[in-house]
């Protein structure tokens, strides 16, 4: 089978498309960001097969709610990421994952917090160049936890004992640093 | 604008990105951006740092993932670009509403076989019953059938006795006791047979523990010949006593119930000399 060029369209043109139900925005969408997704979805399960089947089921949720995508609510982007990372929690905090031994114990794992450990792994695991690391490890933890391990910001701040205002704070600095970084 | 500024500062914007936000938090950052292009600037600042973020953190998927994505995909329209033909696999969203209608028509087909099959299931214990009844019936008819067989050959013997000189036709007559009564016994002779014709028995009613006697008079005696009721369920015509090869009399007496030894003179209902 051969490989079609990978397509890229505008986000208008994306949207537009997708709302017509046209298969050509979602073969634009996975192109432009099927990667990028898997590599948050892997991020969080740390599985390549598991992570592949949430990323399909991530694509399917994406075309069959594509309705629900506000263009004035926000970027394309963070609405699929968010679904992308939904999806991902929710696996892992499932029973049926739970069973299956896979995740030995996600809850104790994140409680723990091995930050350093778990960057290890990651780096190890999936070659990334992870620009989380480059942050300060009190920047780094939080956004950690609240992007990839599921928490709530109110669950963080229990987590690692900080007054709910502090998270927020870190949350803001970790993410203009990354702002910064990409500029 | 101080008033965004620290909005912005507060750090719910990232939170919001980060989809960590309840409805009706999310409900009100949205009112804010729609009414500050500067909030509406660093929400779209912090987005694009995640995504470039994710992007730089891309993980390529392996190859053919999209085309088994694909088969699961319905789509409504395509554009000249032509991907991959639409692969009808079962699994589609696409062939989630035939599935639903298929479903739909499985209920009805379950809602329609079941009434079909209480319907059926009455309808047979109708025709159950029915057989039972007709059952019934032709047992009856059978029954009647027999009755009317066995009257029948009864008729045919009384026919034959006509043309048989041994039997003798004996018509009892009422005593001072029961003038009205009167009966009728036949009595071979030859083969010493007696009978006694119901159908032509007119005597008064008795109670359940009494009984008619038929007696035989021989050599001035009275022989008992058995025992009958006025009253009995069977059609049969003809009631067969015991046999007597002599007699000078027949006569009947009211005896209680299975028969005296001497018969009970002043309860004599009937009485008929024999004439030789």
């Amino acid at each position: 089978m051969t490989t079609p060029a990978k397509i890229k369209l505008s986000e208008e043109a994306l949207v537009e498309a997708l709302s017509r139900r046209d298969i050509i925005a979602m073969r634009a969408l996975y192109d432009m960001y099927g990667a990028a997704l898997l590599g948050v979805i892997l991020r969080i399960t740390q599985h390549t097969e598991l992570a592949e089947d949430l990323l399909q089921e991530t694509f399917l949720k994406i075309w069959n709610a594509s309705d629900k995508y506000d263009a004035t609510k926000g970027r394309l982007f963070t609405w699929m990421m968010n679904i992308a990372r939904n999806l991902a929690i929710d696996k892992l905090r499932s029973k049926d994952f739970k069973n299956e031994g896979k995740n030995q114990d996600i809850e104790n794992n994140v409680a723990v917090i091995d930050n350093q450990k778990k960057q290890i792994i990651n780096i190890e695991l999936l070659g990334l160049r992870d620009l989380v690391s480059g942050l300060k490890p009190e920047l780094a933890s939080v956004l950690e936890m609240v992007y990839y391990n599921g928490f709530t910001h109110v669950e963080a701040a229990e987590a690692l004992n900080l007054p709910l205002g502090t998270v927020k704070t870190r949350i803001r600095l970790a993410i203009i640093e990354l702002r910064k970084q990409f500029n | 604008m101080e008033d965004s500024s620290a909005y912005i500062e507060s750090g719910i914007l990232e939170l919001y990105v980060l989809g960590q936000l309840s409805a009706p938090e999310m409900l009100e950052v949205e009112r804010r951006a729609a009414a500050s292009p500067e909030i509406r600037q660093e929400l779209e600042a912090i987005e694009i740092a995640l995504e470039r973020y994710a992007l730089e953190n891309a993980v390529e998927p392996s190859p053919n993932l999209f085309e088994a994505l694909e088969a699961k995909l319905s789509p409504v329209h395509q554009t000249s670009f032509k991907i991959q033909p639409p692969a009808p696999v079962a699994l589609s969203q696409r062939s989630n509403r035939p599935l639903q209608y298929a479903l739909a028509a499985c209920i009805a087909l379950l809602v329609v076989s079941g009434i079909a099959l209480i319907n059926a299931h009455s309808r047979l214990n109708q025709a159950e019953e029915q057989i039972i009844a007709l059952r019934t019936e032709k047992d009856r008819y059978a029954s009647g059938m027999n009755v009317l067989k066995q009257t029948n050959a009864e008729l045919q013997t009384v026919a034959d006795m006509v043309d048989d000189p041994n039997w003798a036709i004996v018509p009892l007559g009422g005593t001072k006791t029961s003038p009205a009564s009167k009966m009728m016994v036949y009595w071979n002779r030859k083969s010493q047979d007696v009978m006694l014709d119901k159908s032509r028995m007119k005597l008064p009613e008795h109670d359940q523990a009494h009984q008619y006697q038929l007696w035989a008079i021989v050599a001035g005696k009275p022989v008992d010949l058995g025992v009958f009721d006025m009253k009995t369920d069977s059609a049969q015509l003809l009631l067969r006593m015991k046999e007597v090869g002599k007699a000078e009399a027949f006569a009947v007496t009211l005896e209680k119930r299975g028969g005296s030894v001497n018969p009970t003179m002043e309860n004599m209902v009937v009485f008929a000399g024999v004439s030789i």
